[in-house]
């Protein structure tokens, strides 16, 4: 068998091969035998029907081997079964086995505790800049961000958690290795890939489609000894990632939102069906065994997220943070972070400000000021990086 | 016998003088029209028989060649039907020696010989030219705007004949009636709380500065949008007689004074074609509604769902305030100075990333990218609408109707005539740096944005503009301040304006 799996990747590359098939096909088997058993029409009944069969064979013969191997090469990657050591046990294990899997970086299989950080791609500025907190602070931590390198939530904890410099990241994608998606995404890919490591059941070149995605959720699930939901609207992707995690018996944490925040819905309903609220980088270390004293001792983490503005002052890990309460958010962030400079109008349009996003409309009827008066201010505070513009509205910058 | 009768056509909303030429000649009988009649034109041959019948005149057997000149323009519609009658009349001597070349003559015959009103009348009348014009009872009101006392009004064609061969005197013209008490138009007051879509609407209503709300639906942005051409001032006498023009070239339902006093309110639907929006169509370049607009509103709901192609064709429009529809024939040149009011919604659900969003961010990116660049560069205020919660609803202060509106928005019009233009939005060059000098840090502020590459030149007109439009609703003071300047800068479109939660 060639060191790169080129055998388990073609095997996989066959056409409708999903990871049951796959898993029946192998049985334990070494997948050069079976690729060449392939070839020779010894397929197990059980696989398929006669004409899937058929076309597995008549696939096989003609396969390119050579140019898969060279593509291999060429992106690094290399593809594990339950026959490698280095093939993660969790995946072997689980209760829906994930047999080949095609992989990028130095990680062998996320040694140590791992988290899983989900949530939506439509985040809310505040969803995002926790997120990457809460990235940053696992990773510091010793913890293994895993997340799905989608937009929003997902980029963000890998964001935070490369910021980190810790635990090395693990990527589990959707689609093939050599199809980067999200586009918008494909440095953050690149650095995952070379600080920790990319996990796909997908064969080269697969799209990302829609179906590929609950696959992708599980693997996630498997991975994770905790999922933590940071923003996630009452349906979607991290729901199906959590009922995963649920069937495998997988703790799963959710960060409260505000009640009013859309894209946090899911989350504060997982809580009230009973997920332990994930407030804090801490939060998440005690649900993973962390005793106290074994939290990191830097209580500095670098501001995470890079798109966002350098808060003053170091954040402190275990800030009860934003998404907790908008009230009392307001009320007590607020003077810590307000520059002196800031006129008497414009700190009243700041403490008007909750996480909430908020439309100029209302923002007027709060402070009661003229419409100019309020619109100048606000663009004044989002050129001091203490305000976000959320599309037409406004919130609160993360910390 | 050969007689000529001066009438008109319509070449898209201007009146092109026409000289109907009758000759009626020995020979077998025949009709014949030439001079590029369209079919409409064409068919006038047998009214124009028919009705000379039923007048009880006399229809010659004989061979009648009637030529519309100049030759080579195409003529469209009804209104050379009554011309023709007479020329054929005159031409077979039945109106003795009449001075028919005295009158114009513009109208639609029916059947029965009754004289009927025609689309465009306005600018036929004023086409025709000196001396006076014969048109249907019904076209006087709005020909009279134009000729005032040369019109003659007639119902019929016998009164025509009557008065031309001094049987009877010409007829007295219809009793104007009088201009039914306005239609309310819906009040500002009815709308409670959103204080800042109400001083974006008062800011675009005074300055006369492109808006476009965006929100999701239940947002009030169509309730706004009707609001703002209440808030409009009356035409003034020119540009009244401009809006009529169009409107009677286009064929639209004209007030019973004659005159459009009001600001129009045009709101095509988002399947409007490009020929619609902008004019066209085939045969006669009709006005578009682009054009029907001119001197009001052009309210574009879900601006989302227009065809880009017919957006992008507004452009011209915006920027320069007519619309010039080129043909093989030539170009048509028609006014287009309307006030452009758009609504869209943050995203194809319409929910913008609220509860119950279904928009992937594919999606929405490509529901944004429907807005070309350019065209959103020539939007001057993007206004963001949400739904009013309950408390604003009850908690605002008590809102201002559009009678108090309207009479600040006159009054920031009155400052914009002192500075020569109907509008600030209409400031531009040395008038601009005159009306408008920036105090220091404003211009600074300005220098940024270019800087930071946020502004166009276009953009730095129209951000001035703004800015004294929001200064003179403030005190009016000769220099724009910071707080003026910035304001006018973040009401400006920005990449992130649409909705869009589109990061990575």
């Amino acid at each position: 068998m060639t060191d790169r799996g080129v055998h388990a990747a073609a095997l996989a590359s066959l056409p409708r091969a999903g990871a049951r098939r796959l898993h029946r096909l192998l049985a334990g088997r070494d997948p050069a035998q079976v690729w060449d058993a392939v070839g020779r029409g010894l397929i197990p009944a059980q696989c398929g029907d006669e004409d899937l069969r058929a076309s597995w064979r008549r696939h096989a013969a003609v396969f390119d081997l050579d140019g898969l191997a060279s593509a291999l090469d060429r992106l690094d990657a290399w593809v594990t079964t339950p026959l490698d050591a280095a093939h993660p046990a969790r995946l072997t294990d689980d209760i829906d086995p994930a047999p080949v899997i095609f992989r990028r970086g130095s990680l062998p299989a996320p040694a140590g505790p791992t988290a899983a950080i989900v949530g939506t791609r439509r985040c809310s500025p505040t969803g995002r800049s926790f997120s990457a907190e809460l990235g940053a602070g696992l990773a510091a931590a010793g913890v293994s961000v895993v997340s799905g390198l989608a937009l929003g939530v997902d980029g963000a904890a890998h964001r935070g958690a490369l910021s980190a410099a810790g635990a090395p990241p693990v990527g589990v994608v959707g689609s093939g290795l050599d199809v980067v998606y999200p586009r918008g995404n494909a440095d953050l890919w690149e650095a995952v890939a070379t600080a920790g490591g990319l996990i796909t059941e997908a064969p080269l070149g697969a799209e990302p489609e829609a179906w590929r995605f609950p696959a992708r959720n599980r693997l996630l699930a498997a991975l994770a000894d905790v999922v933590v939901v940071v923003e996630s609207k009452e349906a979607g992707g991290s729901m199906h990632t959590v009922e995963q995690a649920i069937r495998r018996g997988v703790t799963v944490m959710a960060v409260p939102g505000s009640v009013r925040n859309p894209a946090a819905a899911g989350a504060n309903r997982l809580i009230s069906e009973g997920c332990p609220p994930a407030c804090s980088v801490a939060d998440v270390l005690v649900a993973l065994g962390f005793a106290a004293e074994a939290r990191p001792a830097d209580p500095s983490v670098p501001p995470a997220d890079p798109d966002l503005p350098a808060s003053a002052g170091p954040a402190p890990l275990g800030r009860g943070v934003a998404p907790a309460s908008s009230g009392s958010a307001s009320a007590s962030a607020g003077p810590a972070l307000v520059p002196a400079a800031l006129s008497e109008l414009q700190r009243r349009v700041l403490d008007a400000v909750d996480d909430e996003p908020v439309t100029l409309d209302r923002l007027v009827v709060r402070v009661g000021a003229a419409p100019p008066e309020v619109l100048v201010a606000a663009d004044v505070l989002v050129t001091q990086g203490l305000l976000d513009r959320d599309g037409g509205k406004l919130v609160r910058a993360g910390p | 016998m050969l007689a000529a009768i001066r009438s008109a056509t319509l070449v898209g909303v201007w009146g092109h003088p026409v000289s109907v030429e009758v000759h009626v000649a020995s020979g077998l009988p025949a009709f014949t029209v030439v001079g590029l009649p369209d079919a409409s034109c064409r068919e006038a041959r047998d009214r124009v028989r028919a009705a000379i019948a039923s007048t009880g005149l006399e229809w010659p057997m004989r061979r009648i060649t009637v030529n519309l000149a100049p030759g080579d323009l195409p003529k469209a519609g009804t209104g050379l039907d009554l011309a023709i009658a007479t020329g054929v009349l005159a031409a077979s001597g039945q109106l003795g020696d009449a001075p028919v070349e005295r009158f114009g003559v513009i109208g639609e015959l029916g059947l029965d010989g009754s004289a009927r009103p025609v689309p465009g009348v306005l600018p036929l009348v004023d086409a025709v030219g000196g001396g006076e014009v014969v048109v249907a009872a019904a076209d006087y009101p709005v020909a009279r705007l134009v000729a005032a006392d040369r019109v003659r009004p007639v119902a019929t064609l016998r009164e025509l004949c009557d008065a031309l061969t001094e049987a009877a005197p010409w007829p007295d013209p219809p009793p104007i009636t009088p201009a039914p008490p306005p239609v309310p138009e819906p009040d500002l007051a009815d709308l409670s709380g959103q204080p800042f879509a109400r001083w974006a609407l008062e800011v675009a209503a005074a300055g006369a500065h492109h808006l476009l709300l965006v929100g999701p639906p239940g947002a009030g942005k169509t309730m706004l949008a009707r609001r703002l051409v209440g808030l409009l001032p009356d035409l003034d006498p020119d540009a009244a007689l401009e809006v009529t023009r169009v409107h009677s070239a286009a064929g639209l339902a004209l007030p019973s004074g004659g005159l459009v006093t009001r600001p129009p309110f045009r709101a095509p639907h988002h399947s409007a074609s490009m020929a619609s929006l902008i004019g066209g169509g085939s045969g006669r370049v009709r006005p578009g509604e682009a054009s029907a607009a001119t001197g009001g509103v052009l309210f574009l709901d879900e601006l989302g769902e227009f065809a880009p192609s017919v957006l992008d064709a507004l452009r011209q429009p915006l920027e320069e305030g007519v619309v010039r529809v080129a043909r093989a024939q030539g170009v048509v040149e028609h006014p287009a100075r309307f006030l452009l009011v758009a609504a869209m919604n943050p995203c194809p659900c319409g929910m913008g990333g609220e509860i119950g969003c279904r928009c992937s961010p594919s999606a929405l990116a490509r529901y944004q990218r429907r807005l070309s660049g350019p065209f959103v560069d020539r939007l001057d205020m993007v206004v963001h609408v949400d739904r009013p919660e309950p408390t604003d609803l009850l908690g605002g202060r008590a809102a201002a109707g559009t009678a108090e509106v309207a009479d600040r928005v006159a009054r920031v019009r009155a400052l914009a005539r002192s500075r020569g233009v109907a509008h600030n939005s209409g400031l531009d060059g040395p008038v601009l740096q005159q009306h408008a000098p920036l105090e220091p840090p404003a211009q600074e502020v300005l220098r940024a944005a270019l800087a930071e590459g946020r502004l166009s030149a276009r953009g730095l007109r129209r951000v001035r503009a703004v800015a004294r439009t929001v200064r003179d609703l403030d005190d009016a003071g000769p220099e724009l301040r910071v707080t003026d300047v910035m304001a006018a800068l973040s009401l400006r479109a920005r990449r992130d304006s649409f909705g869009g939660r589109i990061r990575g």
